[in-house]
């Protein structure tokens, strides 16, 4: 090695107290970091949920009443006596008509060991179907005339603090719902972008969709996991009407959710699980790539002599093989009256095989019935 | 008081003049005679403040404290009120009425329903099949009976004479794979056997929480073949275990698509039941539920139709009427359209729904309940008019808008008289248990006949009878006792016209026992209680759940323990708790009477308030704390309580732990609790084993916490301040009464605690003192073995005293005997005659006379001390031999006696005194009492020369030394042993000669025998009493340490409190004779007499037989031996001079020989 004149040896000193100090700073961070890390762990911190690699979560809605909201802690745990599984996740509607937010209701479902998955759907009472707008329309939330509300109920999911799932605007591409697009103008078009025509109702629905879950982070809730749910299948089948038209955007949506159905009145036809399925799988994973896929709404009524258990049956067959992308699976556990006077029962015991099919299909390991959570 | 010291000079000379008795030195004598006067009063008075705290203790308890209900706590009479300016809102029946849609006129048919086409293959067989007949063709009368309401067997008891069918709740289908769940009770069973009903049990589709399980039927009536088969089967064999003839089928909320079906299903099941001789019935609901069922299809084999005239309002739908006239014609004149008339059977309601404004879901009520509310409300009538024909009112309590809509005898007779004009085949009564009594008068009316004015008369008068009312919601409840009857006026809406309704009137209502509810509380609150407490081990571990669940609860404590565990008391309260009382002893408060409730009221708010100064108003009944109290047994603590001024708190969530049922079952009957609307939840933590209700108890509160509920006290509940229900006794304002329950409790605490102390001191002693005896007497046999032979050793002359005091029967055996001593030395016998009233001194001087040996000296009656002590200054020898003139000597005894005098330091020797005249049992006893008790005491104590008594029977002194420590003294009565402790303080030694027999002459009976052990009990207690410095003494050692305070508590002691022991333990053997302690002490004490009596009966090798005599001897012997120490305790505290024994005389005349 040559010798190393002064000058060079001062400047290797320097070189060499620089890397210490860098070094050392590191070390700092890196330490700093560790100690909030280990705070969190502890559990201490806001939680998220952890969306699994392999398996999904169960869940269910068990009949909860008029306005989808009667929880109690007695129904759930006799759905779990019924169908012998724990739920993971557990479902209930809290409508804008009831105007406060379900903090008895999520403390329930959260003692009991589940996270709570919300329809906050913007409906009045009474809660019947295909009525067209009420006061809690579109154009009403877009002018604020409901953001006292709002905030109210994004400080209530604030002050709950864990993490919580909610889907607002559920099956917007359907007419059953107030606020779908055919209520609001449909398939008229206002505009364009990148070349794709942009059509009123769709438009509306995102733009208050935007509005709303940008008031509520406002606020701080971050512990809600947004949600995109649309319906399997879209009516009016136009093009206007297709779930992309109504997809907010990745930065509005933490999960994406379908509703999937078999035959649940009389008038409809019987179809397996796959055959509803495939398709609006298809589509809605084309939305993203990677956003988990939650079934947020899936059932079958009783028809005999049409086989309920092998639908079941299957759909348990399915949903891991041919639909991996789903990471939960919310059960529509409900009889009710049409106005025909006819029944839908899409309860899981609506018969002993269809029960039998359903314990069976869900005591499978695939299916996790507790809330994996990590610090967030 | 005269001491052991020289005696004066003086003194010695007796033969001189005889010598005064000591008077001014004799133990205990009070010469000025203040003692006992003041003791007297001392007695007194203490006697007089002992009695007043008694009385004032008693006051305490049995008169009651001013206990005053909180004014939130409302009173009856101003709670119900009439409801003002309400508006009536009229229902507009602006649609088609529903039963003209199911009309068999209609004109639209069936298929307006689309989907009502059968669906399932089931093929019906036309052919009509043939039906059991039953030959009678009377009226059908079924009553529906709950099997959950005692209400219901009370009616159906009093009223089966006029029923002929009876359909109980008790099966059930619950799931849809056909499983049958059957819940009978044999004591309607046999009713219904006894009085010739026919059993038609009730199945329904309903669960356990009380909603309707479509899939139940549903999946019998989809499933496959051979499901319906097997559940048929079951049916089958359930409904003939039961002896029924049939069953009637109640199946509701059945999708109407599977009408088919249903049909198909109910026929073979018809099929099967009219197989084995048995009927299928279906209850048919008036309404949109008609649609699951063909009627026309089924009329063929169902054997009866029961329509379901009423709900036309239930529970869950508004208030409106519950089978207007209108609704149920509509209705009837409907079904009358399918099938037979005869094969409906027509279920009229007679009961009422309270809607309350606000509230989901309207209270079913009973008759009386309604008519209660009614009354109270100062309601002048009800509502009764066209088109409903329905009463109703409406009424106020505690500020909530009630509308109460209800069906009586009146409804009923009119819904009868249209049933009747339509030729049914009867009525089923819906239901037993809140029927207005009316109806059974109504059902007993002639059909035939129209109407008249008589026969409504029957109806008019309402009776309350014994039935029970109840008003209001909630656990805390008070009672109102004035019953009355009621009048209603009954009229033809129009005359003479079969068909008219009748109309009512009210015009009073009849007032019932009526129990009022309050604080139902919010509907999300439960509270839990915990009875009978509190409880060393169990309490501890609730509170601290408790503490760590942030949970409040509320403890009904029972006095008897709050008394033994006042800590936990304070504690509850302390930790936030609320204090309710449960009765001072838990007896059943109906039972008892009056007086000794009130003390168990008063007795428990006392100690509450003692120990935690504050009172408390909260009541729970022993045994009957259920919501609804049905017996009158049940009212009567109810009453009681309310007069005294407390609320009692009933419960209605009762997991029953005391019964341990498991952890999942009792939290499993919290949840039915909580579903059915309970919010007071019963626990114990005290009576009996409640580990499983302290293993619980995290459980429940989870489980309450994970539904939602919020666990409150009972004040949150009622809606109370906690200081209102738990009112603090201010410092300031403690009345004196307090200050003496406190003391009082205290003093019977303390007592009750020094008595167990001292009988466990008491009875290790007595073991210690047994053990040690018996050791030391049988080292001192075994050394005693070895002794030095009688031939050896020196012989002095020996001068035999004797003091005699009218003992010519015995007294020339004595000298004889004396005389017979195979002694070689020289023996003097000198007998001073303590003057005689009989001829002892002419024998003696007669004998004297022949035998140069004796001699004679007479003195005045002056006792037998100072007699001695003319002895002792005349007899010429050192050695003296004392003895009494009773006494026979043996020849060998004075040898014996003499031989340890060969030691200088021995001063004095006992010798063994024994019974000659065992012949009577009290000499037996006595006999007994010397062997194991005087002679082994001694030769226990010899050992540790601790002698406390040389007996004068028997006994032998160094003249020297006795004079040296002061001679025989006067001054007691026992002086005996006054020598032996004088001598004993110069430091001397006694012993004892074991064979130095002499034979006495124990008193016969048992008088003598107790006035004989008076005079030694009371010698004794002068004795100790005048040596009392000698107790405890280390100088002393043995003596001070060891024989001195056995004596003062064996024998003295002991034996004084011996009746007091032996009665409080008679007590308490009566009063628990489970308690085997106190046969532990008993036993410990026989067990130590009968040892001792053993070892000393085979030391001094006496037959071993006589050891059995110590049983009868603790009974009788005992208690004499009591008498004998008690009295002369009382003798010593009077302070009287206490002679010699026959007569008590005080010296004044001398006598010169």
């Amino acid at each position: 090695m040559k010798a190393i004149s002064t000058r060079g040896s001062s400047a290797g000193m320097k070189t060499i107290l620089g890397c210490v100090v860098v070094v050392l700073c590191g070390l700092a961070l890196v330490a700093g970091c560790q100690r909030d890390d280990a705070a969190r762990d502890k559990g201490q911190g806001p939680q998220a949920l952890v969306m699994p690699d392999k398996g999904a979560y169960t869940g269910a809605y068990v009949d909860f009443g008029e306005g989808e909201d009667d929880v109690t802690y007695d129904a759930i745990t006799a759905f779990e006596k019924l169908t012998g599984k724990h739920l993971a996740v557990v479902a209930f509607g809290n409508f804008w008509g009831e105007q406060a937010f379900p903090a008895k209701s999520v403390r329930i479902v959260s003692g009991y060991g589940a996270i709570p998955l919300i329809y906050w759907s913007p409906w009045d009472r009474p809660y019947a179907e295909d009525r067209g707008p009420d006061r809690f329309n579109l154009p009403d939330i877009l002018a604020g005339k409901w953001d006292a509300y709002i905030d109210q109920w994004a400080d209530g999911a604030r002050d709950y603090g864990k993490p919580m799932l909610v889907a607002w605007g559920v099956e917007m591409n359907g007419t059953w719902f107030p606020w779908s697009g055919a209520y609001y103008g449909g398939g008229t078009v206002v505009g364009q972008k990148d070349g794709q025509p942009l059509y009123a109702g769709p438009e509306l629905v995102k733009q208050a969709y935007r509005y709303v879950v940008d008031r509520v982070r406002a606020r701080k809730a971050d512990n809600i996991l947004w949600g995109f749910h649309a319906n399997h299948y879209t009516m009016p089948h136009a093009p206007w009407n297709m779930m992309t038209n109504y997809y907010p955007g990745p930065d509005y949506v933490d999960w994406l959710g379908l509703s999937v159905y078999g035959k649940m009145l009389q008038s409809e036809d019987w179809n397996l699980f796959d055959t509803v399925m495939d398709a609006p799988y298809q589509e809605i994973c084309r939305l993203d790539q990677k956003k988990p896929l939650i079934l947020a709404e899936w059932g079958v009524g009783e028809f005999p002599p049409a086989d309920k258990a092998e639908f079941i049956a299957k759909a348990f067959a399915d949903l891991p093989t041919k639909y991996p992308r789903v990471k939960a699976a919310v059960y529509w556990h409900e009889r009710w009256e049409n106005t025909d006077g006819s029944y839908s029962n899409l309860r899981v015991n609506s018969s002993p095989e269809a029960l039998d099919a359903y314990r069976s299909g869900v005591a499978a390991a695939y299916w996790l019935d507790r809330p994996q959570f990590r610090p967030r | 008081m005269a001491r052991c010291m020289k005696m004066p000079d003086t003194q010695r000379q007796s033969k001189k003049s005889p010598p005064a008795v000591n008077s001014d030195s004799f133990v205990f004598l009070d010469a000025r005679g203040k003692r006992w006067p003041r003791l007297r009063l001392i007695m007194f008075v203490s006697g007089l403040l002992f009695f007043i705290g008694v009385i004032l203790f008693a006051q305490a308890l049995f008169l009651p404290s001013p206990l005053t209900l909180p004014p939130a706590v409302q009173q009856l009479k101003s709670r119900l009120k009439t409801l003002q300016n309400k508006e009536h809102q009229s229902k507009q029946l602006a649609t088609k009425p529903l039963w003209l849609n199911f009309s068999k006129g209609n004109s639209e048919p069936v298929a307006t329903f689309p989907f009502l086409t059968d669906q399932s293959g089931a093929v019906s067989p036309l052919k009509k099949e043939r039906r059991p007949q039953f030959a009678c063709i009377q009226e059908i009368r079924l009553g529906f009976y709950e099997s959950w309401d005692p209400g219901s067997f009370d009616s159906l008891k009093a009223n089966a004479g006029n029923l002929t069918h009876l359909c109980p709740d008790w099966l059930t289908v619950e799931d849809g794979r056909g499983g049958l769940k059957a819940v009978e009770e044999q004591k309607v069973l046999d009713l219904v056997k006894d009085r010739g009903l026919v059993l038609l049990p009730l199945l329904r589709n309903m669960g356990g929480e009380g909603a309707w399980r479509p899939e139940a039927v549903e999946g019998l009536v989809n499933g496959p073949v051979v499901r319906q088969d097997q559940f048929i089967v079951s049916l089958k064999n359930r409904l003939k275990t039961m002896g029924a003839g049939g069953v009637v089928i109640d199946w509701e909320q059945v999708d109407p698509s599977y009408r088919g079906a249903m049909a198909a299903l109910l026929r073979r099941i018809a099929l099967a039941l009219h197989a084995d001789g048995m009927e299928l019935w279906l209850c048919v609901p008036m309404g949109r539920e008609l649609r699951a069922l063909d009627l026309d299809g089924l009329a063929e084999h169902v054997d009866h139709f029961v329509a379901m005239l009423h709900d036309e309002n239930s529970e869950s739908d508004p208030p409106g009427p519950i089978a207007s006239a209108e609704w149920f014609n509509g209705w009837l004149d409907t079904i009358i359209g399918y099938g037979e008339s005869s094969q409906w059977v027509l279920a009229l309601g007679s009961y009422g729904y309270d809607w309350t404004e606000g509230e989901k879901e309207a209270e079913t009520v009973r008759f009386q309940d309604v008519m209660s509310r009614a009354g109270r409300s100062s309601l002048a009538s009800c509502e009764f008019e066209a088109p409903t024909y329905n009463p109703h009112f409406e009424y106020e309590d505690s500020g909530a808008a009630h509308t109460l809509w209800f069906l009586d005898a009146v409804t009923f007779l009119n819904q009868l008289k249209a049933g009747r004009a339509q030729h049914v085949g009867g009525v089923a009564i819906s239901r037993l248990g809140t029927e207005d009594p009316g109806i059974w008068q109504a059902l007993r009316l002639d059909a035939a006949k129209p109407l008249t004015r008589a026969n409504l008369a029957t109806l008019e008068t309402i009776k309350p009878g014994e039935a029970i009312a109840h008003i209001g919601r909630g656990n805390f409840i008070t009672m109102a006792d004035e019953r009355g009857n009621g009048v209603r006026r009954l009229v033809l809406d129009k005359k003479d016209d079969l068909e008219a309704p009748v109309i009512e009137r009210y015009e009073k209502f009849p007032s019932y026992l009526t129990i009022v509810h309050q604080g139902r509380g919010a509907k999300d609150a439960v509270a839990i209680t915990f009875d009978d407490g509190p409880d060393p081990k169990w309490t501890p571990k609730i509170l601290d759940i408790l503490k760590a669940k942030g949970v409040s609860a509320t403890f009904f404590m029972v006095g008897a323990n709050m008394e033994k565990y006042p800590s936990l008391v304070r504690r509850i309260v302390r930790e936030g708790h609320t204090v309710g009382i449960h009765t001072y002893t838990h007896p059943n408060i109906a039972l008892v009477s009056e007086e000794r409730a009130y003390l168990e009221f008063n007795a428990t708010q006392r100690v509450i308030e003692a120990i935690t100064d504050h009172s408390t108003i909260l009541f729970r009944p022993p045994y009957n704390a259920d919501t609804n109290p049905h017996d009158p047994e049940e009212l009567v603590p109810i009453k009681l309580a309310q007069k005294l001024g407390y609320i009692t708190v009933t419960e209605d969530i009762d997991p029953e732990d005391w019964a341990r049922p498991g952890v999942a079952a009792m939290v499993e009957n919290i949840k039915k609790g909580r579903q059915q609307g309970g919010n007071i939840v019963l626990l114990h933590d005290a009576g009996g084993e409640r580990s499983q209700t302290v293993e619980a108890l995290p459980a429940i509160i989870d489980y309450l916490q994970a539904r939602g509920d919020s666990i409150v006290g009972l004040s949150a509940m009622l809606g109370i301040p906690l200081a209102e229900l738990m009112p603090a006794v201010p410092q300031s304002q403690r009345s004196m009464s307090r200050v003496i329950s406190e003391s009082g409790f205290a003093a019977i605490h303390a007592v009750a605690e020094f008595f167990w102390a001292f009988m466990i001191v008491a009875t290790t002693l007595v073991v210690i003192r047994t053990l040690t005896v018996a050791g030391l007497a049988v080292r001192s046999r075994r050394a005693g073995e070895s002794g030095l032979p009688a031939a050896a050793g020196p012989h002095p002359p020996v001068s035999v005293l004797i003091a005699a005091y009218n003992e010519e029967k015995v007294i020339e055996q004595t000298l004889r005997a004396v005389l017979n001593s195979a002694y070689p030395g020289e023996i003097e016998v000198v007998v001073v005659d303590d003057g005689s009233q009989d001829v002892t001194a002419q024998i003696v001087a007669g004998m004297a006379a022949s035998e140069g040996r004796i001699h004679l000296l007479r003195q005045i009656n002056l006792g037998k001390a100072t007699a001695l002590k003319t002895g002792f200054d005349a007899v010429s020898h050192e050695i003296v031999i004392s003895l009494d003139a009773d006494t026979q000597f043996t020849p060998a005894t004075i040898g014996e006696l003499v031989r340890p005098f060969a030691e200088p330091s021995v001063a004095a020797v006992s010798g063994r005194a024994r019974v000659g005249n065992p012949k009577t049992f009290v000499a037996r006893f006595q006999s007994l009492e010397y062997t194991c008790g005087f002679n082994l005491d001694r030769r226990a104590y010899h050992l540790l020369n601790c002698i406390t008594v040389v007996p004068g029977a028997v006994s032998a002194f160094r003249k020297s030394a006795v004079f040296a420590a002061g001679g025989i003294s006067t001054d007691t009565l026992a002086e005996d042993t006054d020598l032996t402790l004088c001598l004993h303080k110069r430091g001397l030694k006694i012993c004892y000669a074991p064979r130095g027999v002499a034979w006495t002459e124990a008193p016969e009976t048992i008088r003598a025998f107790a006035k004989q052990r008076f005079r030694w009990a009371f010698g004794t207690l002068q004795c100790l009493w005048k040596h009392r410095d000698m107790l405890f003494n280390v100088k002393y050692r043995a003596l001070g340490l060891f024989s001195l305070p056995s004596a003062w508590f064996f024998n003295i002691l002991l034996v004084a409190l011996g009746p007091i022991i032996d009665a409080i333990l008679l007590i308490s053997l009566l009063m628990s004779p489970a308690n085997n302690i106190l046969y532990v002490y008993f036993l410990v004490f026989l067990g130590a007499d009968l040892l001792l009596a053993a070892v000393a009966c085979l030391i001094e090798r006496e037959p071993l037989s006589q050891v059995w005599l110590v049983l009868p001897m603790r009974f009788v012997y005992r208690p004499v031996l009591s008498y004998a120490v008690i009295t002369a305790i009382v003798k010593a505290s009077k302070g009287v001079l206490v002679g010699w024994g026959k007569l008590d005389r005080t010296a004044s005349v001398t006598y010169n020989a």
